[in-house]
């Protein structure tokens, strides 16, 4: 290893040096013929052809009624976008005014939509006139930056609102934005409550992508490969409602003055066929921004639409409860339907209970329902007990959502031993309290929702399934795929659930306080309430179901303010009842739902 | 130097401003290209001020390491070796994967990865095990010892799979191993592998033909018939190594293989890059479009620009001036830090051999990543030091650095 010595540490520094140098000559030389030699070459890639994938938005999923009748559809609507990079500012105030918007607006817009790079037009107004697109159109050579394109918004129907129900879609916001990362780009509409909000992973469908050639200005010269890369949007998949369009129309026309809630549910299976929230609001301010001065009249509003009443507003129940108590007492044995309590007018304990309607007499609890005596299910509360009683509300879903497939809801207020404990603290209440609730007033507090639930529980002996909007969606060959809903169900015997039944058949048909809920040919069961309402006017419940003997539709019906329930809540139940009930029986026409959707997405092509 | 004041001959011979001025002008061009990479950019958009607070901190790191007792270094390798070697067992179980690789290890909000601590504490060791009295650089057994400490890191690494990592490592122990006087001989025993590993990516002709090469050489070097045969042999089978090790690739660096071979095979999918860089470059011209004027930057033609692909930026928008004093820093730091370690190898072999595996580091990086952006090399995730967004390896980069201006600093001293 002699030869080692030749090459000491001078030679190993030189070494070192020749390869530091050499690579920057290399460097310089490829930097060199890049920059300088071919710069002409690369200077012309980078002006043009470039090739930049355009993202194609996918038409969201459209909505059909139980009978396959077409609700929500989308249509073509044109929007003005703006690209910072070449767009003027002297256009601002000729563009406004052709737009119809104030001065200013450009600009904000502008500010509020920073985009990632300044080449990226921003969208300035959408489901603009056709006679201002025309404008644009004619004089696009005067008007550098500007653009539009076609897009789609949602088409609603004109016979019902159902606004509460099918939610509406929103651009996305940056957060939503960050949280989905991956899926969504800003612009896209998301949506935002609702059914649009539940089923928004159905419905969005699948985006693609279209390779065109961009030069610097991001102007389209072609497209690549004549698209042979390109991948198509697949269209979300439309739903199937469980709703019925008829039933849906009669209940909001029944609202049409009061302020309330209806949910009318299918008590097989747990379908929805009809619900609102009154009062309701028009989603067609919803399809593109919704400008400021509908935001501030419906956040003013006293009446507060944007408020889903029928899942999140809570009211007592009132006599609508007495069917639960009645439950109760005969499941667990402290009466049977010969038993007898004797209704003085009232019932004393701790303090004097009064009974409406003077003195009942020796009531069964049949009778007890039908004539809705106080007495009676005040007695009964206290021999159930309240925690059994609790235990029976909790079968049928009272203090905990519905899970009914549109978000938000109220889970109640289910009082039970350890609620009052927590709320009163130990001992610092008295059976004093349980009385009300045998009533259904006091501390217990409903959602509409929670309610018509109930109601189908008992139309359908105790059992239902957890109601839903959504039946299903349609397949590629639209065929329909039912989505699944757990059953519900509150294991109470066939006998109990006759006895209660017949109470309720009697308050339609008997001597009960909902005669005028009668139906001709149809044998309507039901029973009123009326929920004390400590800051003014009482509200008005009704529940019911029909037929009798093979129920088909369970309703409930809350109306703010209106008093006692027969009044105003049960005309529009019984107007539900008969339009679902009362229509020419049709086998759902499949066939026509083939073209439904696909119309304008075919003529939007062309 | 006359003509010069007293304190300022001090202050150059105790502080070395060429080092630390082509480091600091380097990290703030760095910044320029991030800022306009990451302008208005949904996500990236705070990069440029978080980049800026650690450039604060690691100037912190450089000040501290140049003040320190330079006895200190002496204990440091087998500490942070170990450390080093634990971090990189611990990231293949609990490392975070980024897009399917684990190279990340997290620590509540920060994270940083432990081939960045490994590269630091290899250079200590290996620096450290070469310099002992007792190690004989031209026996076999010392020779395979020190490639040992190596090839310990080198396999971990592999295993996230990081292959980019990986050759840093191979670059450091190269460097070391010839800084200390491994024979020529040797060197190419050492290296041939790797060559022929290299050709045989391209093909079978470039693989015999760097089989003839090497056989050659050996009839040139006239060794034993015995020993030139199984060197022979090895390389042989190095060739189909190669195959074996392609396999272990993820499918994400196997297509980064296919399109250096040919860019335009693919020019959406990984080719589109390599293709996307050098017209950023290219389309620079001699002054550049101006800063926040480059349409390819500015368009976001190349996904996180600012980290791989940052010397695009400079390239375009600061054109090939730009391009030229950014290469020529480089070129500063590097003949600096040569300089400095070949001031200590007679008086102090260990911090000698440590500044030239920082050398080796930043060299590697620097080469590596020009030339995969300006397409001499396939596309390979390694940052260029100073000047790609990434706060713990701009920490890392200054704390070399300040280890090379102590050295300096303390460089009479040494005994």
């Amino acid at each position: 290893m002699t030869e080692n010595k030749n090459y000491g540490t001078e030679f190993r520094k030189r070494v070192f040096f020749y390869i530091l140098t050499g690579f920057f000559c290399i460097l310089l030389s490829q930097l060199f013929r890049t920059q300088i030699i071919e710069h002409e070459i690369f200077d012309e890639k980078s002006a043009d052809n470039s090739i930049k994938g355009i993202v194609q938005t996918p038409l969201r999923g459209v909505f059909y009624d139980r009978n396959y009748k077409l609700l929500v559809n989308n249509k073509p609507s044109y929007t003005v976008l703006v690209s910072p990079s070449t767009y003027q500012k002297r256009l601002n105030p000729i563009i406004e005014t052709v737009l119809g918007v104030s001065a200013g607006y450009i600009d904000e817009v502008l500010a509020n939509n920073i985009q990632y790079s300044k080449y990226i037009p921003v969208r300035i107004q959408r489901d603009v006139t056709f006679p201002a697109i025309a404008w644009i159109e004619e004089n696009k050579e005067e008007l550098p930056g500007v653009s539009y394109m076609v897009e789609m918004e949602r088409a609603y129907p004109d016979s019902i609102s159902a606004s509460h129900m099918f939610g509406y879609t929103k651009e996305i916001s940056r957060k939503q934005m960050d949280e989905e990362k991956g899926y969504y780009d800003m612009g896209d509409f998301v949506g935002n409550n609702g059914i649009e909000h539940t089923y928004e992973k159905y419905l969005r469908g699948t985006k693609g992508v279209r390779y065109i050639l961009v030069d610097s200005r991001r102007r389209e010269n072609g497209r690549f490969k004549e698209g042979k890369n390109d991948k198509e949007s697949i269209k979300g998949s439309d739903l199937v409602l469980s709703v019925d369009e008829d039933a849906q129309k009669v209940a909001e026309k029944g609202f049409k003055n009061f302020v309330g809630a209806l949910v009318a549910i299918e008590p097989k299976t747990g379908e929805v066929l009809a619900f609102v929230s009154s009062p309701t609001y028009d989603l067609n301010n919803f399809t593109v921004v919704t400008p400021r001065e509908i935001w501030k009249k419906m956040n003013v509003d006293p009446n507060k639409p944007l408020i889903n009443r029928a899942t999140l507003s809570v009211y007592p129940p009132g006599s609508t409860f007495k069917p639960l108590c009645a439950i109760a007492g005969l499941e667990e044995g402290v009466i049977n339907e010969n038993t007898v309590i004797n209704c003085p007018g009232g019932f004393y304990f701790g303090r004097f209970f009064k009974c409406h309607g003077g003195v009942h007499g020796g009531l069964t609890v049949e009778h007890a329902i039908e004539k809705s005596c106080n007495t009676f299910f005040y007695s009964l509360i206290l021999r159930v007990g309240l925690d059994k009683w609790a235990d029976y509300a909790g079968r049928f879903g009272f203090g905990k959502k519905t899970g009914i497939d549109i978000t938000e809801e109220n889970r109640g207020i289910l009082p039970s031993t350890q609620w009052y404990d927590k709320h009163y603290g130990v001992n610092k209440w008295t059976q004093g309290y349980v009385v009300s609730l045998g009533i259904g007033q006091g501390e217990l507090s409903v959602t509409p929702v929670q309610l018509a639930h109930y109601v189908a529980m008992i139309a359908n002996n105790g059992k239902s399934r957890r109601p839903h909007i959504v039946k299903g969606y349609l397949d590629n060959d639209k065929k329909m795929v039912p989505f699944t809903f757990e059953e519900t169900d509150a294991h109470i015997s066939r006998k109990t659930m006759d006895i209660v039944k017949r109470g309720m058949f009697l308050v339609v048909n008997g001597a009960g306080t909902a005669s005028g809920a009668k139906i001709p040919g149809i044998n309507v069961a039901g029973k009123t309430g009326t929920a004390q309402n400590s800051h003014g006017e009482d509200h008005a419940w009704f529940i019911g179901f029909a037929p009798f003997e093979d129920p088909k539709i369970a309703v409930a019906v809350l109306v703010e303010n209106a008093g006692f329930g027969a009044t105003w809540a049960m005309p529009i139940a019984k107007s539900v009842i008969e339009a679902y009930l009362n229509k020419p029986v049709k086998a759902p026409v499949q066939k026509d739902i083939k073209n439904g959707g696909k119309i304008i997405a075919a003529s939007l092509k062309n | 130097m006359l003509h010069r004041s007293r304190i300022d001959y001090q202050l150059e011979d105790r502080f070395d401003l060429i080092l630390f001025f082509s480091a600091f002008f380097l990290v703030v061009i760095g910044l320029l290209a991030i800022y306009s990479a990451t302008l208005h950019h949904p996500y990236a958009q705070g990069n440029f001020q978080k980049q800026a607070i650690f450039f604060t901190l690691a100037l912190g790191v450089f000040f501290i390491t140049y003040f320190i007792n330079p006895g200190m270094f002496s204990y440091l390798p087998v500490p942070t070796y170990s450390l080093a070697i634990l971090l990189l067992i611990a990231v293949i179980f609990i490392g975070k994967k980024v897009y399917g690789q684990r190279c990340w290890l997290e620590l509540g909000s920060l994270s940083f990865q432990p081939s960045e601590l490994a590269k630091i504490g290899t250079i200590f060791f290996m620096s450290y095990f070469l310099s002992k009295e007792h190690t004989d650089i031209n026996s076999i057994r010392d020779i395979v010892a020190a490639l040992m400490i190596g090839l310990i890191p080198v396999a971990l690494i592999l295993l996230e799979p990081d292959m980019g990592s990986a050759l840093i490592f191979f670059a450091i122990m190269l460097a070391l191993l010839f800084w200390k006087g491994l024979d020529i001989f040797s060197i190419f025993v050492v290296m041939a592998p790797g060559l022929v590993i290299f050709a045989s990516m391209f093909g079978v002709a470039p693989f015999a033909a760097a089989l003839v090469l090497i056989l050659l050489i050996l009839i040139y070097f006239r060794r034993n018939l015995f020993l030139s045969a199984s060197i022979f042999v090895l390389n042989l089978g190095a060739g189909f190594i190669f195959d074996s090790i392609y396999k272990i690739l993820s499918p994400h660096q196997k297509k980064l293989i296919e399109t250096f071979i040919d860019p335009n095979a693919d020019p959406l999918g990984s080719g589109y890059n390599a293709i996307q860089a050098k017209v950023a470059i290219g389309s620079g011209g001699l002054f550049g479009k101006g800063f926040l004027n480059g349409n390819q930057t500015q368009l976001r033609f190349i996904p996180e620009q600012w980290t791989d692909f940052i010397f695009c930026v400079i390239g375009e928008e600061f054109g090939f001036i730009g391009a030229l004093i950014t290469v020529c820093l480089f070129l500063a730091l590097f003949l600096r830090l040569l300089k400095i370690a070949s001031f200590t190898k007679e008086k102090n072999e260990f911090t000698s051999l440590v500044v030239i595996g920082i050398l080796a580091t930043q060299f590697a990086h620097f080469a590596i990543n020009i030339s995969m952006t300006i397409g001499l090399m396939p596309v390979i995730g390694i940052p260029l030091p100073l000047m790609s967004y990434g706060g713990s390896s701009l920490l890392i980069n200054m704390f070399m650095l300040g280890i090379a201006a102590n050295v300096y600093k303390n460089r009479k001293q040494h005994a």
